[in-house]
């Protein structure tokens, strides 16, 4: 059961992945865009950031180098979800604790989501 | 002085042409055509285009198919470059935005996205969607005069795409400076797929409606021959000489041979011996004087098995580069495109020596009949404009008959000379007879001479028998 924060600019993915995460037991808010999305990161805290790559105003690369670049936040989980740019994803391992590729598997997903809140707490 | 005004590429082909150079830099156009058109591919067809030569592209869209789905299925065309993605082209979707916030907030985001990436184009696929959430009319004339303005005021050309068909009064259609819109229509029984450029501010575009395919290459767009051929693209010079036909016994009876840049139209029922008489045209190529076949019946093998078969070593001439033969069966084939790669195969090679067999290919291909005599037309006009010595088949449908038809209604009148061959029944035997009926600008022999066939093809050396009616092809011996 934790709080995660979704950034998806494509409503029909994050209306999916809220679904599934909240039918999993975990807490989720979402926001449209990677500026939305840090303003919600700092606000809320949640326990993992699940995010797109390609969005308006900020990509989720610019959006994971922000929650690390705040000492504040920088140990927050962050999955990068992308069809296109895994590549550019697994190149910053430090900004991204893993990387899915599309198409999802929902149990993968959710394992992953697990994984990292665990690594997180130990 | 005229300024000439800065255009980027559309990517693809022939439409550039179509719009005057391009789509004007900072301009914004309405893209427009039922599902299914072809509006997606365009617009990702200019985005990778405008990638490849530099270009910065957002990409935005509301609400349709998810952006996975949509590069699943550009992963299939050539010009789609998946390492680009989040590079040089960003897909981006704002519906949310839209939903939340309304027209005002999609507009401010643009505003900072088209900056952020200092995108050079902007793709916005939703333009209905738009209209849908907005209030009023009045909004979705706001939200397009403000996205244009402020892509304008930083270079950056708009392509707003939607798939209904706007009114050509409406509000949308005012402010953009151009409007374009795809069409795929079933006339009959086939798919024809059509561009129309309805609204050009700034300059001139071809108007009407113009033929275009959609392949693994994208949209290619064929200019309607007759308005891109306006008026020949080179100026013709005087004919300087006489070619050869090939044909023993032929260049006599017009004068010595045919003349530089002339079209002679030979026409008559299937087996009168056309494609031979052609073949034998062709026989004279040499490398300074190359030829094209350019026809719709036979195959090339099948070609060049007859053509060995009547003693021409067409074989010969086509092995060392001379000649070029193009076919284009007679199943659904688009006119403009037929034009565009005769066009196209000669200027590359120079042709000299052309053989179009047979005209009724184009005829057959054409959509709108109607516009058979200005696309022949044109298609002539540039031949000659070129100095290409044309020879062209026409197939006569009666074998015989007390009629002959002049083909096409204006299409005599545009060919320098007319040849005409006929089955002529004597004495139980077919005989085919070649008669001359127009040569321009010069005396020609008007005896009707028998068509035979001798080691090195065709010959018209033998007058053909004294007989009346020989041109009907039911020939009855002169009364003593």
């Amino acid at each position: 059961m934790a709080l995660i924060v979704i950034a998806e600019d494509e409503l029909l993915i994050a209306e999916v992945l809220k679904i599934m995460l909240e039918d999993a037991g975990h807490q989720v808010e979402a926001a449209a865009h990677g500026v939305a999305a840090l303003e919600l990161v700092v606000q809320k805290r949640p326990d993992l950031v699940l995010t797109d790559f390609m969005m308006p105003l900020m990509t989720g690369l610019e959006l994971a180098q922000n929650i690390r670049a705040d000492p504040a936040l920088a140990d927050i989980p962050i999955i990068l979800m992308s069809g296109a740019q895994a590549s550019i994803g697994r190149a910053h391992p430090e900004a991204f604790n893993a990387v899915l590729e599309k198409p999802y598997n929902e149990a993968r997903l959710l394992s992953a989501i697990e994984q990292a809140i665990k690594a997180q707490t130990t | 002085m005229v300024q000439t005004l800065p255009r980027i590429i559309s990517g693809v082909c022939g439409l550039d042409q179509i719009l005057g150079g391009g789509f004007i830099e900072g301009a914004s156009y309405i893209l427009q055509g039922q599902p299914g058109a072809g509006k997606t591919i365009l617009a990702n067809q200019a985005a990778f285009a405008n990638v490849k030569t530099g270009g910065k592209v957002l990409y935005v869209t509301l609400l349709a198919e998810t952006h996975d789905r949509l590069f699943q299925v550009l992963g299939t065309l050539d010009f789609f470059d998946r390492s680009q993605l989040g590079v040089s082209i960003s897909y981006v979707s704002v519906f949310q935005t839209l939903r939340d916030s309304g027209l005002p907030a999609v507009v401010e985001l643009l505003r900072k996205e088209i900056a952020r990436q200092s995108a050079t184009l902007l793709v916005f696929d939703g333009l209905l969607n738009a209209r849908d959430q907005a209030n009023s009319v009045l909004d979705v004339k706001t939200f397009v005069a403000e996205v244009q303005s402020q892509a304008a005021f930083v270079g950056c050309t708009v392509l707003f795409l939607t798939s209904t068909r706007f009114a050509d009064d409406s509000p949308e259609h005012t402010m953009v400076d151009g409007v374009v819109e795809l069409h795929e229509e079933v006339p009959g029984v086939r798919s024809v797929r059509r561009l129309q450029v309805k609204k050009s501010r700034g300059s001139a575009a071809l108007g009407g409606l113009h033929q275009f395919d959609i392949t693994s290459a994208g949209l290619t767009v064929f200019p309607r021959l007759e308005a891109v051929l306006h008026h020949p693209s080179i100026d013709d010079g005087p004919p300087s000489r006489f070619l050869k036909s090939g044909v023993n016994g032929f260049d006599n009876l017009i004068g010595g041979g045919l003349q530089e840049a002339s079209v002679t139209l030979l026409f008559g029922p299937s087996g009168s011996g056309k494609t031979a008489f052609g073949l034998n045209f062709l026989n004279e190529v040499t490398a300074d004087e190359q030829g094209l076949y350019f026809g719709f019946y036979e195959t090339p093998a099948r070609l060049r098995a007859k053509a060995t078969s009547l003693g021409l070593d067409i074989d010969g001439h086509v092995d060392a580069g001379h000649i070029d033969i193009v076919w284009n069966p007679m199943t659904e084939n688009l006119l403009d495109r037929l034009g565009h790669q005769l066009l196209h195969a000669v200027r590359i090679r120079r042709v000299k020596r052309l053989l179009i067999d047979g005209l009724g290919g184009f005829e057959r291909a054409a959509v709108h009949q109607p516009r058979m005599n200005e696309f022949f037309s044109a298609l002539i006009n540039e031949l000659r404009a070129l100095g290409v010595t044309t020879i062209a088949t026409w197939e006569l449908h009666d074998l015989f008959g007390p009629t002959v038809t002049a083909p096409g209604s204006e299409l005599s009148s545009l060919m320098d000379n007319l040849v005409m061959v006929r089955h002529v029944e004597k004495e139980s035997r077919y005989r085919k007879a070649l008669s001359i009926l127009k040569v321009r600008d010069s005396a020609f022999d008007p005896h009707i001479r028998e068509l035979t066939f001798g080691n090195n093809g065709i010959e018209v050396d033998v007058p053909l028998e004294p007989v009346l009616h020989a041109a009907t092809g039911l020939a009855a011996p002169v009364s003593r």
